[in-house]
């Protein structure tokens, strides 16, 4: 009855094939500076992910996430052009210092919790932003550091894809967290630590794993970020981009992989937009405003989303885009399912 | 060395303006407020805007003061008020928005060009610390931050408003019985912080080398809250202990050479180490009690 009939095979194969050929024919017929800016939206679709781990999964928050992706980029960096290492191994590198360095503040979380582990990532951010991106051997100074694309590569529409497949096996593998074992131990965590400890899951060992994911996840988009643009400079990591991320993860919808990753490039997109739709140009021909530049739009229009979904809409995009998920895959509607998500929302 | 000390307790004394509405909005609610800095700055941009229009400086401290409290109010009634049964960590990430808002449109109204404003009191020799010159805008801000803590202190232990707001942080709906409203209390918390947080900003931005978007935020935020945390967070003479605490070693540390030159960024070096080793090791703060922790009732989960 629903979706059984040939008209509704029909629509789903539209949907299914307008998306895709959305994704991977459309950026074909754009410039390559356009798909540069597709590229980045791509790896912000990662780093939405990476804080999604830690946020929706393990019920953490990180205000510090723009040091774990610069951290990422400056060591990709680093082994390329310094130590002329090919694009494989800095990556390994890269994942590698990105493990530890979750490692190390998923242990001080175990001790530190909710609102002041927050804070100490917040502070994490703002040293490694003042400290560690102004050691000039590291970043190369205020001039940054070259990160030149691998030679396979080298097109910025094979980096498109390359950072396509790159988003494909993080949502394959955020896919295997959340459906096995260790998924089902997080949730039980983030609900009752204390009812799930008595089951035997163990929150030291869970907490770990979804810290190291989350850190392997956030230096791999850095190292791409890195090699997007052919060079990384310490400014494009301030804690307003940290904010930003985790709005972007809000606003998609916690635990919602869909959600996440339309979230996350809808922020990445916000300029772009701006710019295409000649928004600025609406909004700068009203008088008493000073001009707005695109680049400011996801800084205003971020945060006022944010407030929305908080205050009206928790699922965030995620919660709009499940009937449509819902439809693809042909399941019922759920009129008689008790929703057990209901009124559920951030959790510490 | 005793040049740092006497920059230390200046510098301190400002993060420790900023500490008290960290510490009021936190005793009142068990919120974080990210947006503590922020009222800070729009303070300064509206002091800043009036005095450079024309406007005398007192009357201009107040507008900036006016700025400060309007934006904790309309924060409080469409962002804290809506969200006052969710979780603490919901709040925090709202706040944070309301922070970054702030900056996006002070960069947008403003751009983000260094500014500079004048200070309250001109005079720079009046006094003299270890044969350094102590200007009076300094010994305001450490007259105003003492005068404030004790004020504070006394506000919650002695008057019924006071009591009132410590109630409804343990018991909302006890306190609301008593015939207390909850609402009216939040305007008045929220109100109190913003106003104190644009007195940190009015006070101290002069003193520093010019401000641009973001000023409070970036320069006095987590400092601040190292501070609050110091002081156990529920603690206003804490936070002032806190504030010098964090000035103090930031500043000696920047004076020593094995730092200044090692070290890039050293200050945020040294309060993300205070911060993380308070928390390890004495979570409920320097004056605190010695057992139990500053983690408030964590409620309406």
């Amino acid at each position: 009855m629903n979706g059984h009939s040939t008209v509704g095979w029909i629509a789903r194969g539209t949907a299914v094939g307008g998306i895709a050929a959305l994704v991977l024919v459309f950026p074909l017929t754009r410039s390559g500076i356009e798909v540069n800016i597709f590229t980045e939206a791509v790896i912000y679709a990662i780093i939405g992910l990476s804080l999604n781990v830690l946020l929706g999964y393990a019920g953490q928050i990180s205000l510090g996430h723009q040091a774990f992706v610069g951290i990422g980029a400056f060591t990709s960096a680093y082994m390329t052009s310094v130590h002329e290492q090919n694009f494989v191994a800095a990556l390994g590198v890269t994942m590698v210092v990105g493990a530890v360095q979750a490692l190390l503040l998923g242990v001080v979380s175990l001790r530190i919790t909710g609102l002041y582990f927050a804070l100490v990532t917040l502070a994490y951010g703002r040293m490694a932003e003042n400290s560690l991106f102004n050691i000039t051997s590291f970043t190369g100074g205020s001039t940054g550091q070259a990160a030149p694309k691998p030679a396979a590569f080298a097109s910025d529409y094979r980096y498109y894809y390359l950072c396509l497949a790159v988003l494909a096996i993080v949502l394959f593998i955020d896919w295997r967290l959340t459906s096995t074992k260790t998924g089902r131990a997080l949730l039980a965590i983030r609900q009752d630590p204390r009812v799930a400890a008595s089951f035997g899951a163990s929150l030291k060992r869970y907490t770990l794993i979804a810290f190291v994911t989350s850190g392997v996840f956030a230096s791999v988009a850095g190292a791409l970020l890195a090699h997007n643009t052919t060079s990384v400079v310490s400014s494009q990591f301030d804690f307003r981009l940290a904010l930003v991320f985790v709005i972007m993860t809000v606003v998609g919808g916690l635990r919602s992989r869909a959600g996440v990753v339309v979230g996350s490039v809808f922020f990445a997109l916000t300029d772009y937009l701006f710019d295409r739709l000649h928004l600025s140009v609406a909004i700068n021909a009203i008088p008493v405003l000073p001009d707005l530049s695109p680049d400011l739009a996801p800084l205003v229009v971020g945060p006022l989303l944010l407030i929305f979904t908080l205050t009206r809409h928790p699922g965030g995009f995620g919660e709009m885009l499940r009937p449509f998920g819902r439809w693809l895959r042909r399941e019922p509607s759920p009129h008689t399912e008790i929703d057990l998500r209901d009124g559920e929302r951030v959790h510490a | 060395m005793r040049q740092a000390l006497v920059i230390g307790v200046v510098a301190g004394s400002g993060y420790g303006l900023i500490a008290l509405g960290l510490v009021l909005v936190y005793k009142s609610s068990g919120i974080f407020n990210f947006a503590q800095g922020e009222f800070g700055t729009v303070a300064v941009f509206a002091l800043w805007g009036a005095h450079s229009a024309g406007v005398p400086y007192g009357v201009a401290m107040l507008l900036g003061l006016g700025a400060a409290l309007a934006s904790g109010l309309v924060t409080e009634r469409f962002v804290v008020r809506p969200l006052f049964a969710a979780p603490r960590v919901t709040l925090l990430v709202a706040t944070a928005g309301v922070s970054l808002f702030a900056i996006g449109a002070e960069l947008w109204l403003g751009h983000s060009q260094l500014r500079f404003v004048a200070p309250a009191l001109g005079r720079l020799d009046r006094m003299s610390v270890f044969g350094f010159h102590v200007s009076d805008q300094r010994l305001l801000v450490i007259a105003t931050l003492v005068a404030l803590a004790v004020a504070g202190a006394a506000f919650f232990a002695r008057t019924n408003l006071g009591l009132a707001v410590l109630g409804l942080s343990q018991n909302p709906l006890a306190t609301e019985l008593m015939g207390i409203s909850a609402e009216r209390l939040s305007r008045f918390t929220w109100g109190t912080a913003a106003v104190l947080g644009g007195l940190g900003g009015i006070l101290s931005a002069p003193l520093a080398g010019g401000f641009g978007p973001g000023f409070v935020t970036l320069s006095s935020l987590i400092p601040a809250f190292t501070a609050a945390v110091l002081g156990g967070m529920n603690s206003l003479p804490g936070a002032l202990v806190g504030g010098i605490v964090v000035g103090v070693a930031e500043s000696v540390t920047v004076s020593s050479p094995l730092f200044s030159e090692h070290v890039p960024g050293a200050p945020s070096v040294v309060v993300f180490a205070l911060l993380v080793a308070v928390l390890t090791f004495r979570p409920q703060g320097l004056l605190g009690p010695r057992s139990g922790l500053a983690a408030p009732a964590e409620r309406a989960r």
